[in-house]
């Protein structure tokens, strides 16, 4: 058994040595991204100095265009959104960007559902590179699981998954094509144009509310009040019909308790009645973006 | 607890520790304590299914042993076994015979509502009830002596490594190991070792990364174009084989570190040659419980032709039942099953012809057939399958990539793993086979491999649902 033993031990302080070695080769390059969904992460968390910032998922990302609303505005803008990374991953970039600065206005795409589900908290995974450096973002991380801290121990375990991502990250063709397809300070807009036609969605009547989920958000809201931030959420335009939806319910009434400007897009015709304007049914496309952010441009402004 | 989580990677090497520290005699008994443990990390309440199915077989196999009357044995197997099944029935099956007894008769306008339980099916439950009756059967025919420790018995039926997903093991084989003495074998741990991590990265580096392609097309059928679906299908062979497979290797290698030996599970089933083949190659721990209890108890081979592939057909029917209760399983058990017969109708009309080409166009050929099965078995209902078989035929178009990710890690994982299942079925001796510095860094290289490309956030064992 001695034997086996000494195996183990040997391989596990070759395969630790491994692991230190790779990991710190991979959070190098990980940093040293220029472009990407990698590099926007490490901007929004750690460098932008915008006066106005726009959180939210994929659906934030597509739909506010940053240009128009500098141009307007006569503000700098960063589109923080995030493809697949709702709430908990909103609350944590705001709490980094507050450590180091206050911006003047921030918009909140709330696209979720208080609902729970796993993959909310599986999308924790994209803030692992940043547990080590940012202490703000432990609790959110640990939501994850309660043995995150542990597999912390491993220097590769951050970035699993990510090796294509960084490869391509610190590619300068990345750079470029990010810039062809019309990429501007984080708003990536969508090009293809949906075809289908209208549908109408059962969305649950009522559920069970994740409690982290409604506390971070809820959170959200108390570090915009507490800086005294102007904060404005949105439920932005979607292509198909639903005759009640539970989460806007609670986020509407949440809003209200709080004093926050809810403005939802949801049934709003000019979008319903033109397919044209959106990628997919959750999604406009470069058209859409353009008409929504003039749309809202009026309660960003004030 | 799954085997893929970290509680698991706490929870095994404890076990381990404190079971070669405590003396031999009470091993077993710290073994069911820790098998109960493992169970109950799902669903404490479940245990009592596992403590009841475990008690029944006990007692009836107990009375069998006493009694000689063949009337009174046949009344007691078959106690046992509706008992074992009646529970079954319940939690896995109910639901599905009363849906499909409504459909039907409300397809004669005859509106029948009956009463509905909706109960989570527990883990492995129809694992350790085909186990547990497998003894049963055993003690019946004399295959075996019934077992007089109730304890070693129960750690029979709930032996944590292969409790949730198999192997299904007989009593023949692994009852008599826990009334040995075990020593630490460091060969055995060893041998292990290296089955947890090829069993890991089966399942992490490869199942887990194709399933998200997969389960991006098989559940939006109707967005995707041949191509796309052929590349799923082909993804979901990979995906079961290496999912159950990795979870056979990392069970088989958890047992043999403890000191025992599970029975062969999966043998690189993608090179079967026809498809009699392919299910002895495949879930061989289940092909041989259908074989032994279900096939030969109706006759088997020694019957006329037509029965012969009736009973081919039956047995194909009820396995695929018993992997979930839904039409596309029986259809898709239907479907082996037909392959078999055909399999055995052509026969002796069979060229014998063996070169590498010949080798390859079987396997291949083979491949296809069983691929073409996997779609009933995938799809959410028989409708989707239809549907995928028609887009397949059907829907031209430029193939789907999703996220590159799932191209790129799945096909490091798949070239690894189809390269080392041809070096295992080819048996091919490399000079440096025996290299220990060659074949550590295979081991550390794979293990590293989990680590940088392996998917750790959700991802359930396949067979865990049956």
């Amino acid at each position: 058994m001695k034997k086996y033993f000494k195996i183990i031990i040997i391989s596990f302080f070759i395969l630790a040595l491994c692991d230190y070695l790779i990991g710190k080769g991979l959070n190098f390059y990980y940093l040293k991204n220029t472009s990407g969904l990698l590099y926007r992460t490490t901007y929004s968390l750690d460098s932008t100095k915008a006066d106005i910032l726009i959180f939210g998922s994929s659906r934030a990302n597509h739909h506010y265009n940053v240009k128009i609303i500098e141009d307007s505005t006569n503000l700098s803008a960063y589109n923080t959104g995030s493809d697949g990374h709702y709430i908990f991953y909103q609350t944590a970039v705001l709490k980094s960007v507050l450590k180091r600065y206050t911006p003047k206005k921030i918009i909140l795409d709330f696209n979720g559902t208080f609902e729970f589900s796993q993959q909310d908290y599986d999308a924790l995974s994209c803030l692992l590179p940043y547990y080590r450096t940012h202490n703000e973002l432990k609790d959110l991380i640990e939501l994850k699981s309660p043995f995150e801290k542990y597999k912390l121990f491993s220097k590769i375990y951050p970035f699993n998954s990510l090796l294509t991502t960084i490869i391509i990250g610190n590619l300068e063709i990345n750079k470029f094509r990010s810039v062809n397809k019309g990429a501007y300070k984080g708003f990536v807009p969508l090009t293809n144009t949906w075809e289908y036609n209208i549908n109408i969605i059962d969305k649950p009547e009522k559920y069970n509310i994740d409690k982290h989920k409604y506390n971070a958000f809820n959170d959200f809201i108390k570090l915009c009040n507490e800086k005294n931030i102007p904060l404005t959420i949105i439920y932005s335009p979607v292509y198909f019909k639903y005759n009640k939806d539970y989460s806007i319910d609670i986020c509407s009434e949440i809003c209200r308790k709080n004093n926050v400007t809810f403005l939802d897009y949801s049934k709003d015709t000019d979008f319903l009645n033109n397919k044209k304007l959106f990628a997919d049914t959750y999604h406009l496309n470069k058209s859409g973006a353009q008409l929504f952010t003039q749309k809202i441009l009026q309660f960003i402004k004030h | 607890m799954l085997f893929n989580s970290f509680n698991y990677l706490l929870f095994f090497p404890v076990v381990c520790v404190i079971y070669y520290l405590i003396p031999n005699k009470f091993r077993w008994v710290f073994l069911l304590l820790a098998s109960y443990f493992f169970y109950m990390n799902w669903e404490p309440i479940y245990a009592i299914l596992i403590f009841l199915s475990t008690f029944i077989t006990y007692l009836c196999a107990f009375k069998l042993d006493k009694v000689k009357d063949i009337k009174v044995r046949k009344v007691l197997l078959i106690a046992s076994i509706i008992l074992n099944f009646g529970i079954l029935f319940l939690f896995k099956y109910y639901n599905f015979l009363t849906d499909s007894l409504f459909n039907f008769l409300n397809y004669f306008n005859i509106r029948v509502r009956f009463p509905e339980f909706k109960l989570l099916l527990p883990v492995g439950i129809s694992f350790y009830t085909f186990q547990a009756v497998g003894y049963s059967i055993d003690v019946y025919y004399n295959k075996l002596k019934h077992e007089n420790n109730f304890g070693k018995y129960a750690l029979f039926v709930s032996f944590f490594p292969q409790l949730v997903a198999g192997p299904i093991e007989r009593a023949t084989n692994l009852l008599p190991q826990f009334s040995k003495e075990i020593v630490f074998n460091y060969a055995k741990a060893i041998e292990g070792t290296k089955l947890i991590i090829w069993g890991y990265f089966m399942k992490v580096v490869v199942a887990d990364r194709l399933s998200i392609y997969v389960d991006s097309v098989y559940n939006n059928i109707n967005m995707h174009n041949s191509p796309t679906l052929i590349i799923a299908t082909i993804f979901f062979a990979f995906q079961i084989y290496c999912d159950f497979g990795g979870y056979s290797n990392i069970a088989i290698g958890c047992a043999k570190i403890l000191g025992f030996d599970l029975m062969t599970n999966f043998c690189r089933p993608y090179f079967a040659k026809n498809c009699p083949d392919f299910w002895h190659r495949w879930h061989i721990s289940l092909s041989t419980w259908f074989k032994d209890y279900v096939y030969i108890p109706l006759g088997g081979n020694r019957v006329s032709k037509k029965q012969k592939y009736l009973n081919l057909i039956i047995t194909f029917l009820v396995s695929g039942l018993w992997h979930g209760a839904n039409w596309t399983f029986v259809i898709w058990g239907g479907l082996n099953g037909i392959f078999q017969v055909v399999y055995s109708i052509f026969k002796p009309f069979r060229i014998k012809l063996s070169n590498r080409f010949t080798n390859l166009i079987q396997i291949i050929s083979t491949f296809i057939l069983i691929d073409f099965t996997w779609i009933f078995f995938r799809a959410n209902n028989s409708a989707d399958a239809i549907k995928v078989i028609q887009n397949i035929f059907t829907k031209h178009g430029p193939l789907f990539f999703g996220d590159n990710k799932v191209f790129i890690y799945g096909f490091i994982g798949l070239i690894i793993l189809i390269i080392k299942d041809i070096y295992d079925e080819c048996s091919f001796t490399l000079t440096f086979e025996n290299n220990k510095i060659i074949k550590y860094t295979w081991y550390a290289t794979l293990t590293i491999l989990i680590l940088m490309i392996g998917v750790f956030d959700g991802g359930q064992f396949i067979y865990f649902q049956f």
